[in-house]
């Protein structure tokens, strides 16, 4: 791979919160165009901080995270310039539920793009066909069941063409009979190439689809390997430690 | 059986057990014996001269003679405006909510209306002339709303989206009828009176105060040390301080700290003080909003790559007020019966109005009656506040039961 298909890049990531916990350690990660990095962990360990560093919902006090290219600063214009090439989607859905579904979708791209809001409609309308949830475009949020909230979720960040896809734990609320439908999206949109950083406890989801996986413990990453290789040859005890507790 | 049935229900719900039976039969004794002095009172009773004889001061002062055709010019506007909008908002419940603005009594709501109007000015013992222009203009409301339900669907949309926008400009175009300027020879506030100052300065406090009160729990919210201290500072000042010593400290000082030597009148001196009070209330109130919503609302709109300003404008605050909303009704609400301490400080409003009618030797004694009038004027206008804001809360729910 040359650094031309380097899509995230973070060197030395440190993190303390304000009340003094070190969560993260000196983190290093490499995201290729076209990969779909998924990060596992115990709870605590820092793998939500981290990838929320990726589009500074998480500030940092040490080491550098290039996206696309652009370095992350301090500077309101350059986060807000890479927000808009970084899309999210979080474990509690975080619609906005005073709009309707279709509202959801075009509210970015109208107010931070500057398109055209007819035009936008269609392609949110195509979609939330995508998603498979097309004939629910002008209910709202409320009206919805966890599993089709997540879907608009995942349609409202791709709204906005984003070059990378960011996935907090985006199966973790949801009842376990609409797990599958979510991540049968998410498979379909890394077949399609999309660049993804999923933070997950979905082992089958790992196996089939991840290139690399990556295990976090204590804000350092432990080990990082391809899914066959971490999860039958693993290197490091915490990690055979980890897998035997979900397991 | 239908009645044996409902008589079974009120037998249930009143004299359930003998201490129920007690409780009722007490209850009704007394409601009986109130009632029937109270009946008894203002049909053989109360003398209603003092109310006929003053109708006009205390509907808009000493406004003069010659000028009032402004006051029916504007009553006539909001007329048709209010007309026009009521029409359309029934016409046009949101297909996409369940929940409909207008109830279906709002047929009785329009009759209720229709009636008050043609029996207040008999009651009132108004002139033919006068009793008539009310008649016209009720008519005219009822007119209007009939025309829009029926022919609105047929106006093109953006025309029905923009009317909203003819209430602000429907303020300014009062304010200036009835205060004066642009060519109409100006009318002292010092002349205003009655219900018409009391409206006044109640709108114009609650229209001012909420965007100082959103801007003010913005500020309390703030990341900026100054800018949160000196929001902390104002409303606890401002709610640590009873409203009548704010009162006179505003007659006393406001023209003293407003920059250039420029101080307004009285009137408007207390309109500001009233507005300044308001808002630090109103600040409170939508402060609890912002604080009972989800961070991650915030956090997602910025990750989508909207600015902070409008993740606030489109995000949060629109979230933050609904659950305002009744807080900051009920701040209004108050705000409209606050107006009564001007009367304090020598404006005649309409508590002052009534205070100067009952010093008027020709009327003694007749206080039962101003003041009776007086808390039906003042019901009636929170009245129609909270229904007001009932049917906007009902319209801006955007969490109805999954159909």
């Amino acid at each position: 791979m040359t650094d031309r298909d380097l899509m995230i890049e973070a060197r030395g990531v440190e993190k303390w919160y304000p009340n003094g916990y070190h969560a993260l350690r000196g983190v290093d990660l490499n995201v290729y165009r076209g990969e779909v990095v998924v990060i596992m962990g115990p709870s605590g360990s820092g793998k939500s901080t981290f990838i929320r560093t990726f589009n500074a919902l998480e500030d940092i006090q040490g080491g550098s995270i290039v996206v696309d290219g652009m370095t992350l600063s301090d500077d309101v214009r350059n986060i807000d310039a890479i927000r808009r090439e970084v899309g999210m989607v979080f474990q509690q859905f975080n619609l906005f539920p005073h709009l309707t579904v279709l509202e959801n979708l075009c509210l970015a791209p109208v107010l931070v793009r500057k398109r055209k809001k007819v035009e936008v409609e269609q392609e949110a309308l195509a979609l939330l066909e995508r998603v498979n949830i097309r004939e629910q475009a002008h209910k709202y949020p409320g009206q919805l069941s966890g599993g089709q909230q997540q879907r608009v979720a995942i349609a409202r960040s791709l709204c906005m063409e984003p070059r990378v896809m960011l996935f907090d734990e985006p199966t973790s609320a949801l009842d376990p009979e609409m797990v599958q439908e979510v991540l049968e999206v998410m498979q379909e949109l890394a077949r399609e190439g999309m660049t993804m950083v999923v933070v997950t406890h979905e082992v089958r989801f790992a196996r089939q689809v991840a290139s690399r996986v990556v295990l976090m413990a204590e804000g350092e990453v432990v080990e990082m390997a391809p899914p066959e290789q971490f999860f039958t040859a693993p290197q490091h005890e915490r990690t055979r430690q980890f897998l035997s507790q979900i397991a | 059986m239908e009645r044996s049935s409902s008589l079974q229900r009120l037998r249930a719900a009143l004299f359930a057990s003998r201490l129920d039976g007690l409780i009722t039969v007490v209850l009704l004794a007394a409601l009986l014996a109130g009632g029937q002095a109270l009946l008894h009172w203002l049909v053989f009773k109360a003398q209603w001269a003092v109310i006929q004889a003053n109708s006009t001061l205390f509907a808009i002062g000493r406004y003069p003679l010659d000028q009032q055709w402004r006051l029916w010019l504007l009553s006539v506007l909001l007329a048709a405006a209010t007309g026009v909008s009521w029409g359309w908002l029934r016409a046009f419940p949101r297909p996409d909510r369940r929940a409909r603005l207008w109830p279906a009594n709002d047929r009785l709501a329009a009759a209720v209306l229709a009636g008050l109007a043609l029996l207040l000015p008999l009651f009132l013992e108004l002139s033919a002339v006068i009793s008539q222009r009310w008649w016209g203009i009720t008519a005219l409301l009822l007119a209007c709303r009939w025309w829009a339900g029926r022919l609105g669907p047929a106006l093109p949309a953006a025309f029905r989206r923009g009317w909203p926008v003819i209430w602000p400009l429907l303020y300014l175009l009062g304010m200036t009828l009835i205060a004066g300027g642009l060519g109409l020879p100006v009318v002292s506030p010092s002349r205003w009176g009655g219900l018409l100052l009391t409206l006044i300065e109640a709108s114009f406090a609650i229209l001012l105060c909420f965007p100082l009160g959103v801007l003010l729990a913005l500020g309390r919210r703030s990341r900026l040390p100054l800018l949160r201290w000196l929001s902390v500072l104002y409303i606890e000042f401002i709610r640590g301080a009873p409203l009548i010593t704010l009162l006179f400290l505003g007659q006393n000082i406001l023209g003293l700290l407003l920059p250039g030597g420029f101080s307004p009148d009285r009137v408007w001196r207390a309109a500001w003080v009233l507005t300044f009070f308001a808002a630090a209330y109103v600040a409170e109130a939508v402060r609890s909003g912002l604080v009972a919503l989800p961070p991650g609302q915030m956090e997602a709109a910025r990750a989508l790559g909207l600015p902070v300003h409008q993740a606030m404008l489109k995000v949060v605050l629109p979230q933050a007020l609904r659950v305002a909303l009744p807080a900051m009704v009920g701040q209004f609400i108050n705000l409209l019966q606050d107006t009564t301490l001007l009367s304090l400080i020598g404006l005649f409003e309409l508590l002052g109005t009534a205070r100067a009618v009952m010093a008027n030797p020709a009327f003694l004694g007749k206080d039962a009656e101003v003041y009776l009038v007086l808390a039906v004027l003042f019901w009636c206008c929170c009245a129609a506040l909270g229904l007001g804001s009932r049917a906007l809360e009902t319209r801006l729910n955007s969490n109805p039961q999954p159909a």
